[in-house]
């Protein structure tokens, strides 16, 4: 029986030190803030710094299906703006390069019992979360994880954010060393750095083994790291090919090469080195430009490479940039078992496929890493348990979380596996398909996030669901395409970077909004998300599924030898594939078929509160919908221009699909407003942004490209703009939304 | 003993009769529905797992307590779980998590877009003591957890005989299983538990 009566006493001793009085210090915010004593938005960033996170219907409002309801919370203090004390919260758990020793998952196993529900979600950021958490039990929370040497600092915030790095590295057959001491390094040196405390925005770091995989997705980070070699004076040195500016988001980003070869002693020297020029000029008050890859944009690649040799010259010498480098043995793992083939033992029925989808044979013969692969991205606390018990006989815990979402445990002798199947799938742990069509990534989305539109997770379980019952017949060329969701334009589901991609949106119809998402066509997972699709337009959610089938169809069908589903995409050509998705665009009437108005995986209607509020409504808006949907159509023929290369029309037709929606807007209030882009550029900054009706965000977007218009067409410039442009069409959709209810009133 | 009288987060499950009576999906709407419809404790949304086997299947989150249709070791059932602090003393926290969850049962057993397929046995309970800190998985922990528990337990089967058992598996919270033969529905336990 225990003698203590907190975590904090029993723990004494076990926490590092300054981890505990971090913690120490967090709780007695806490307090303070509970008190009144510290306001609130600096309290909403203290929290996110040590990865407590705000939750969906935190503001205290719930949509029932028929009116939004209060929650009537008992106390109204707050921990941020409009985010109640009292209302569950997320939990962010950083897990560098995915490793988790068993003694780590035991642990987490723990916490999602007693403080939450039993689930914990791996993000694709290799994270743990843990949701419905209430902010008075996250010190004990952060006290019992920093016993078993996990932190959640800086997992969310303005911050450098969890160091991912591939899973398979120390054993991946083409990787050119194994990656992971540097990850491991680079995390440890800018944990709580001060050179990293006063960025305008969040800072990603990944590290990639080889080029040509996926690898930990170089291209798509604020920097991501690829292991080089080269041959300096008859020796072999190792280093980085540095990337720089890289980023999902709202407007993809790919990463600009920094460095063809950063010697691995200068690697932690020349990240502070970035770190500090990104804090010291990058944005800090308009968060949507904040990101340092509009800084890198903004300066061009060969300044911000001045700026940080400059920086590095000056920087006071650190000790620690190199002493890591005295052991880099420090994350190598043993193996439990010798290394033995499976040598033609019987096995379970279920067994050959999950090992044809399921199984990477490892550099080191005899080895194997085997995939458990988590639908959504999550798994009870009891299947983490008895995980966890599973790394301890099979392998040396030699376990690590993935981007996809999914758990590899590595070093399993392959002599093990016929019975490492029969315990996984006695455990629900043995899903065949990891890294295929079925295998999808979804974001919380509406279900637990704040900013999200549509159910990604819903999306998800019906796609895997309809493609698992066809996955026998599935085409060997469509078995391997990516899938990604996002609930919203903010890719948290890494969807630039698939095959197939998706994001939440709404369109209305007939005054009633329906879920919808975004198709994005022709990302490239390989390459280390080696190129981003681009939008060809949005179809309700319930009529995704369809989506992928005809898209899958005409893969099948039309695809030539070894072509790649993106080149196809490319062959195919976006006008080919909005005609062959045109008739999904269409929503049936409400009256007709209400089913279109529910979400994926919900029983309320999406936005019934806006039933019955009149059809006179729909026509009013319909007019000015109308010619926002003609805007967005724009933004199609400038991605199709864009296509064949004509960059400069492609362009122009971007900005004028921006200056009709925009016109489309002012012309509510404004009826004679001129065609004049000035006039019309000028009125919509006075009516919309001025009065935070409009995205500020997205006003931008037609700001900088009218006040500044592009002189050179360069492709990645254009492709980004296209993209800016439809996102300005989605802000549109929103304010026409808002302002179009208000004045059909005024007008009764 | 002391620090079991701190014990807060008490989760308590209740078992379906039959198995297959209550779907992911039914019970995902009718926790919905309870969402506006339940003014006396704050309840925020619902979340499904039916994706993961033996789990949470589906989950009513709410701000004193969360209920789910919980599928652990394949046995389904309510599962009531306290997370804010309650009133009273561990006796009276006890009864009260008691009496929660069977008006849950109740409420499900009775509710109409469930044709009445939805039943709960009376006599089989689960009592998990949500909290490794206060209340260790072992022998003085289960004799500091029954001897709150048994006066409360007779109440409720009303002086009808009953026996506890705990998996001993270390790494589990404590927990107790009670089973009484006794075919009390939940009105006859309310009742018993109100005397």
């Amino acid at each position: 029986m225990s003698t203590s009566t907190t975590w904090k006493e029993r723990l004494a001793g076990k926490i590092p030190a300054d981890m505990a009085e971090e913690i120490d210090a967090f709780e007695t915010q806490i307090h303070l803030r509970k008190q009144g004593k510290m306001e609130e938005k600096l309290f909403a960033e203290t929290r996110l710094r040590r990865g407590a996170y705000g939750q969906r219907y935190d503001n205290g409002q719930r949509f029932d299906g028929t009116q939004t309801q209060q929650l009537l919370f008992p106390e109204h203090e707050t921990k941020g703006p409009d985010t109640f004390w009292h209302a569950p919260g997320m939990m962010r758990i950083k897990i560098p390069f995915g490793g988790l020793t068993a003694a780590q998952m035991e642990v987490l196993a723990d916490l999602a019992e007693e403080y939450s529900e039993e689930i914990l979600h791996i993000t694709t950021r290799q994270d743990f979360q843990i949701h419905f958490i209430h902010i008075e039990d996250t010190p004990d929370l952060m006290r019992r994880l920093s016993a078993v040497g996990i932190t959640t600092r800086e997992a969310c915030g303005n911050s450098v954010r969890n160091v991912t790095a591939c899973p398979l590295s120390g054993v991946c057959r083409t990787e050119t060393f194994d990656v992971t001491p540097y990850a491991q390094a680079i995390m440890s040196f800018l944990l709580g750095h001060p050179d990293c405390q006063d960025f305008g925005r969040k800072f990603k770091i990944a590290f990639s083994g080889c080029e040509h995989e996926a690898c930990g997705l170089a291209n798509m980070h604020d920097m991501g790291g690829v292991g080089m070699v080269k041959t300096v004076d008859g020796v072999e040195k190792r280093g980085f090919k540095l990337y720089v500016g890289g980023g999902l988001g709202a407007v993809p980003h790919q990463a600009q090469l920094f460095n063809e070869f950063v010697p691995v002693e200068e690697l932690l020297p020349i990240s502070q080195a970035i770190a500090r020029v990104f804090a010291r000029l990058g944005e800090k008050k308009n968060r949507n430009r904040a990101r340092i890859k509009f800084l890198i944009a903004k300066l061009g690649i060969e300044e911000f490479r001045r700026l940080v040799h400059e920086e590095r010259a000056i920087l006071p010498e650190d000790p620690q940039w190199t002493a890591f480098l005295d052991d880099l043995t420090v994350t190598d793992e043993e193996q439990l078992k010798p290394g033995q083939p499976l040598n033609g033992a019987e096995t379970s029925e279920g067994f050959a496929e999950w090992y044809r989808t399921n199984v990477y044979q490892q550099r080191q013969a005899g080895y194997v890493v085997a995939t458990v692969a988590l639908p959504l991205g999550d798994i009870t606390s009891h299947q983490l348990r008895a995980l966890a018990d599973i790394s301890r006989r099979f392998v040396k815990e030699t376990t690590r979380t993935t981007v996809e979402q999914n758990m590899v445990l590595r070093w399993v002798s392959e002599t093990d596996l016929p019975q490492l199947y029969d315990e996984l799938l006695a455990l629900g742990l043995a899903e065949t398909g990891a890294g295929t069509i079925v295998d999808i990534t979804a974001c919380p989305g509406t279900d637990t996030c704040k900013l999200g539109i549509a159910s990604s997770r819903g999306l998800a379980t019906e796609l895997r669901k309809q493609l698992g019952e066809q996955s026998a017949k599935l085409d060997e060329a469509i078995e391997g395409l990516r899938i990604k969701i996002s609930g919203c334009f903010n890719s948290c589901g890494q969807h630039h970077a698939a095959d197939i991609g998706f994001y939440g949106n709404s369109r209305k119809i007939n005054g009633i909004t329906v879920p919808h998402f975004q198709v994005v066509l022709g990302g490239q997972w390989k390459e280390n998300a080696g190129s981003f699709g681009l939008a060809t337009g949005a179809v309700p959610s319930k009529n995704i599924p369809e989506v992928v089938s005809r898209l899958a169809k005409r893969f099948v069908e039309e695809r030539e030898k070894g072509e790649l589903f993106k080149d196809f995409i490319g062959r195919l050509g976006k006008r080919e594939i909005k005609a062959m998705l045109e008739d999904l665009t269409q929503v049936p009437s409400y009256e007709e078929n209400s089913w279109y108005y529910r979400d994926w995986g919900d029983t309320r209607g999406f936005t019934m509160d806006d039933l019955g509020k009149g059809e006179c409504a729909g026509e009013v808006v319909s007019i000015g919908i109308m010619e926002i949907a003609a805007a967005e159509r724009e933004v199609f023929e400038a991605s199709v221009a864009l296509d064949e290369n004509e960059l400069q029309a492609a362009w122009q037709g971007a900005l004028n699909a921006m200056l009709r929606a925009a016109r489309t807007l002012v012309k509510e209030q404004f009826y004679d407003v001129p065609e004049e882009a000035d006039v019309v550029v000028a009125e919509f900054r006075t009516r919309f942004y001025d009065t935070e009706l409009f995205s500020p965000k997205f006003a931008n977007y037609l700001f900088s490209a009218h006040q500044d218009p592009a002189s050179e067409f360069e492709q990645t410039q254009v492709h980004r703009f296209i993209e800016e442009a439809q996102l300005f069409i989605e802000g549109a959709y929103t304010c026409y939304y808002k302002i179009a209810a208000p004045l059909e009133g005024a007008k009764a | 003993m002391g620090l079991m009288q701190e014990l807060q987060r008490i989760n308590i499950k209740m078992y379906l009769e039959d198995p297959e009576a209550l779907s992911a999906e039914e019970a995902f709407r009718v926790f919905n529905s309870w969402i506006p419809t339940t003014p006396d404790e704050v309840l925020i949304d619902v979340a499904d797992y039916s994706h993961v086997p033996e789990g949470p299947v589906t989950l009513l989150v709410g701000h004193e307590a969360n209920y789910s249709l919980d599928n652990d070791h394949a046995e389904p059932g309510l599962l009531y779980s306290r997370k804010r602090p309650a009133e009273g003393d561990l006796s009276a926290r006890l009864s009260s998590a008691l009496q929660a969850v069977i008006k849950a049962c109740q409420r499900l057993e009775s509710e109409p877009s469930l044709d009445g397929k939805v039943k709960f046995r009376g006599g089989d309970i689960l009592l998990v003591a949500n909290d490794r800190l206060n209340a260790t998985n072992d022998e003085e922990g289960e004799n500091a957890l029954r001897a709150e528990l048994e006066p409360v337990l007779a109440k409720l089967f009303a002086g009808a005989s009953f026996a506890i058992e705990r998996d001993t598996t270390s790494q589990l919270r404590l927990n107790l299983r009670v089973r009484c033969d006794t075919n009390a529905n939940a009105a006859t336990l309310l009742s018993n538990l109100a005397a």
